[in-house]
């Protein structure tokens, strides 16, 4: 069943691509429905407890021991979730405006969804790899094809700079194949098994590290992403930050710790320490911010900063705050670029000096913006509370001075997006502001839907943490160190 | 043997028949000759003759499974091409029959690269397969660019040649034999003349690595790429290039396998040069052919990996070879095709002559993207595969090599990309327009489908050759 998840998206995508039908929107709303269906349908037969299910494995390259091998554990599952239930709101978000060549654009999000789906499911290193790889490309023609200002040179930068960090990952993963038995073997089990020496394993995480680290991105491989996220399209920044730099998160816990933990006593420091360092550092840069777009997008490296020091901490807390935080910050990420969105479309600027006043005549557009902001503080009975105090009890348990320096992030946090809500919301309206419209039909829906899991999860946090709780166990038992 | 003697008669009918000035029935002779012996090649390959291990004239050849499955990429690789001529060959008249004729004399020659175990056999090979190529290079004879680029080949090749046989002569001198068998023996035994033997083979070593544009003797590679009519340079970059590497890993494996920690070192010295010589060059290139000769340069020094790989216990450096060659083939025949129609409709040599292709011509340019991709490497195209066998195959043993080759696989991105954003992001006001020729299309779709097809299916092709 798992790959179908995989294979309806990419069959979807190539259909729209080459038979360009009139209404393109509302087929590729359908397909990611129908994916988002089959997703909740597994759901509904997962076992937390269960261990691997829903295993798919096929001979690919056999001789060379490269299977089409597909497991579903709770983390998985949590970032199946993620992707399919985040992807129709992707693709229904941009039902407001009229988009050149919609047939490509809707093409391209699904080969995505696809692409993310077999990146999360992949149980066998190449395959994860070529998955990881594949997201990359229809990413890149969203944004370089329907993005603004400079776009290409920007898109390719990202290009050619996330291809590297994977490049040496793909070196680090036939390290550790060609060290498995022969025949070797890429499957998890076979990888995790091998032994390493400490300086072998200290080059095998730096070139896992290389990779992720630019994916998060990670303090002081981030320099792509502010423009990147700029310039791409909304929907571009939305695959982008809600579930693509997930990908990077979840190599980490699924494959870098895992196959090479014999390295992490000298490297714990190092990248607890950058991320801790990104968290710090993205949150004053996002202060001094005056472009919205931009300054989301700083927050988001100190977000992401914080969940990766959760994870690199590698403790029960830190981790199974990070999975869980990795599903909260998709949601309130894309609900404030979604309300960005908006802003932009229709006060056809992005700059906080340039808005005031929106509460007032967009009473609906300001609660709901208010709810996704407040889960994105972190303030209690969000979504974010209780994955931000997980991270930072892992964090602290790991060091509690590191502890106290990612704990500033909540202040940080709270200055840059109440002053952010503040200037656009309140105060006196300005020329562009007046007679602000409120939001409507998908718009409503999107940022409505959002605001809901903002709140429910906030409520019954325990709704995701029994889905992870015994993987991250199983996963924290097998490698340690 | 039976393929290079269909060719070989297939391309006297043609030559006849262009005497005669029937133009119209060239294309379809020398492709009906083509089909039949890939036809009898993939039979013999499938049909269990592949464990065939009987030596033919005295020791000449032996059509083994290696022999038939290079044999196979090279005829695919022409059939393709051929397929592309009709448009590209408009304009010729009486000289037709003389292109078709000298394209199919000069595969007899790969065939015969492929298939040696004899020295004089593998020297008869390339020189089958260079000098009708001088001739096309220089085909068209007006142009001064044509004519700079089949005088250049021609020095070159003749140069290369020379060196080659010279290491030759030395290899006969250490050993006292052309046989590869013979050789290999007295190799293994690292007898008395070892010197002379290591002069021997790195003279053969630079021979071959003119012949497949390895730095640094790769310079005349742009200049002749540039110079040569579109579809011959295709020919060049594609058929000269895997008979080459086969020839190399054939020669390498089969003679001097027991060597290989002597001139394993000359030769991942030669990799490294040429992967990332290449590639840094490539970036500053404008126009389109003279970046397709610095990417195939490139190519030479991942391919080389395949080669080095003969001295480690991994192995599997035939395979790889095999699927790369015939991935990188594919790839580059259909760039040039979409190539040869924006460049001479929108009369531009650049990579602007790709202008707005995205939207003017969908079809033609997602072919183009898939192409490129697959040049690029990129997953999960059957580049990617393609580099990951080489990878592989010469991991342990050359692991520096390999991250080296990776970079440079990243530094390439950027020129290949050039193309892909010349299609699609550039207004559509200014877009070039772009007509596809009649008979053009089943050419680039049958190249494309077998790239998708090696991607979803790789390990098809490990089998054919063990």
């Amino acid at each position: 069943m798992s790959a179908y998840l995989i294979l309806i998206p990419i069959l979807g995508a190539l259909a729209l691509l080459l038979l360009r039908p009139g209404q393109s929107r509302v087929w590729a709303l359908a397909i990611t429905i129908a994916v988002e269906a089959l997703t909740l349908f597994m759901l509904s037969g997962f076992d937390p407890q269960g261990g691997l299910q829903f295993g798919v494995n096929l001979p690919w390259m056999a001789e060379a021991g490269f299977h089409f091998h597909l497991e579903v554990d709770g983390i998985t599952m949590l970032l199946l979730l993620l992707t399919n239930l985040l992807t129709p709101l992707i693709v229904y978000a941009g039902f407001n405006k009229a988009m050149e060549s919609e047939s490509r654009y809707y093409g391209l999000i699904l080969l995505m969804q696809g692409a993310l789906n077999g990146a999360f499911l992949a149980w066998d290193g190449l395959l994860f790899y070529v998955f990881y790889e594949l997201a990359l490309i229809p990413i890149y023609f969203i944004c370089a094809i329907w993005g603004g200002g400079d776009r290409v040179r920007v898109t390719l930068k990202f290009f050619i700079y996330t291809f590297i960090g994977s490049l040496f990952m793909l070196v680090a993963f036939l390290y550790v194949y060609l060290k498995t038995p022969a025949p070797h073997s890429f499957q998890w089990e076979d990888l995790v098994a091998v032994q390493l020496t400490a300086s072998e394993a200290w080059w095998v995480a730096l070139g896992f590290f290389l990779a992720f680290a630019v994916k998060m991105p990670v303090f002081p491989f981030h320099t792509w992403q502010p423009d990147t996220y700029t310039s791409a399209p909304t929907g571009g920044t939305m695959l982008l930050s809600a579930v693509m730099l997930k990908m990077g998160l979840y190599g980490v816990i699924r494959w870098m710790m895992p196959l090479a933990p014999e390295s992490m006593h000298e490297w714990m420091p190092v990248f607890v320490g950058l991320a801790v360092t990104g968290v710090v550092y993205a949150s004053i840069i996002a202060i001094k911010q005056t472009d919205i777009k931009r300054m989301i997008a700083y927050s988001s490296i100190a977000h992401v900063g914080l969940i990766a020091a959760g994870i690199f901490a590698w403790n029960k807390m830190g981790v199974q705050g990070g999975v869980l935080q990795m599903l909260n910050h998709g949601i309130t990420v894309l609900g404030l670029f979604m309300a960005v969105d908006i802003l932009e479309r229709r006060l056809g600027s992005r700059s906080l000096y340039d808005m005031g006043g929106i509460a007032k005549s967009a009473p609906r557009f300001a609660a709901l913006f208010m709810i996704v902001l407040l889960g994105s503080l972190a303030v209690p009975l969000t979504n974010g509370f209780v994955g931000e105090f997980l991270l930072l009890l892992g964090v602290w348990q790991y060091n509690p001075w590191v502890g106290a320096v990612a704990g500033l992030t909540i202040i940080f946090g709270a200055v840059y997006l109440l002053r952010a809500f503040g200037l656009s919301m309140f105060g006196p309206t300005t020329a562009q502001t007046e007679g602000f419209q409120d939001v409507r039909h998908a718009e409503l829906a999107v940022l409505g839907v959002l605001a809901i899991w903002v709140l429910v999860l906030g409520f019954f946090p325990q709704l995701i943490l029994g889905l992870t709780d015994s993987s991250v166990d199983r996963i924290l038992s097998a490698v340690q160190f | 043997m039976k393929a290079i003697l269909i060719l070989f008669l297939t391309a006297l009918v043609v030559l006849f028949t262009g005497l005669t000035g029937r133009r119209g029935a060239l294309k379809g002779i020398a492709l009906s000759g083509l089909l039949l012996a890939l036809g009898v090649t993939l039979t013999d390959l499938l049909g269990g003759d592949a464990g065939n291990q009987d030596t033919l004239y005295a020791n000449m050849f032996v059509f083994d499974s290696y022999a038939l499955a290079f044999s196979a990429v090279v005829l695919l690789t022409l059939t393709l091409i051929v397929g592309l001529s009709g448009w590209s060959f408009r304009q010729l008249n009486e000289t037709l029959g003389d292109h078709y004729g000298l394209m199919l004399f000069s595969a007899c020659g790969a065939l015969v690269m492929v298939s040696f175990t004899n020295l004089t056999m593998l020297f008869l090979g390339i020189e089958i397969l260079s000098i009708p190529l001088y001739v096309l290079a220089g085909s068209r004879r007006r142009s001064m660019d044509s004519n700079e680029a089949a005088l250049k080949y021609f020095l070159m090749g003749a140069f290369a040649t020379g060196i080659l046989l010279y290491g030759f002569t030395m290899v006969y001198g250490a050993t006292g034999s052309f046989d590869v068998a013979t050789i290999a023996e007295k190799v293994r035994l690292a007898g008395e003349r070892k010197n002379m033997l290591h002069i021997g083979i790195l003279m053969i070593i630079v021979g071959l690595s003119f012949k497949i544009s390895a730095v640094p003797f790769h310079f005349w590679a742009p200049d002749v790429y540039t110079g040569s009519p579109t579809l011959v340079t295709a020919f060049m970059a594609t058929v000269v290039k895997t008979a080459g590497f086969a020839a190399f890993y054939r020669l390498f494996a089969g003679a001097f396998g027991d060597a290989a920690g002597f001139w394993g070192i000359a030769l991942s010295a030669i990799a490294a040069l040429t992967m990332t010589l290449a590639n840094t060059t490539a970036i500053f290139q404008q126009d389109f052919k003279r970046m397709m000769a610095y990417s195939s340069i490139a190519h030479a020094g991942y391919l080389l990996l395949g080669v080095l790989s003969i001295g480690s216990a991994s192995g599997g450096g035939d395979q790889a070879i095999l699927y790369y060659s015939l991935v990188y083939s594919l790839a580059t025949v259909v760039a040039f095709a979409v190539y040869m129609v924006v460049s001479e409709q929108n009369q531009d040599n650049t990579f602007a002559a790709f202008r707005g292709l995205g939207h003017k011509q969908p079809a033609l340019a997602a072919l183009m993207v898939l192409s490129m991709l697959t040049l690029a490497g990129i997953p999960p195209t059957a580049g990617f595969f393609g580099k990951y066998m080489l990878f592989v195959s010469a991991f342990e043993q050359y692991t520096w090599l390999v991250v080296l080759a990776v970079i440079n696989s990243a530094i390439s991105i950027y020129y290949y990309f050039k193309v892909i954003v010349e299609m699609y992001f550039t207004q559509e006001e200014n877009a070039y327009a772009a007509n596809m020729p009649k008979g053009y299309q089943w050419a680039l779709w049958a190249g494309v489908l077998l790239m998708a097809m090696l991607a979803v299916w790789p390990g098809v092709f490990s089998r054919l050759v063990g």
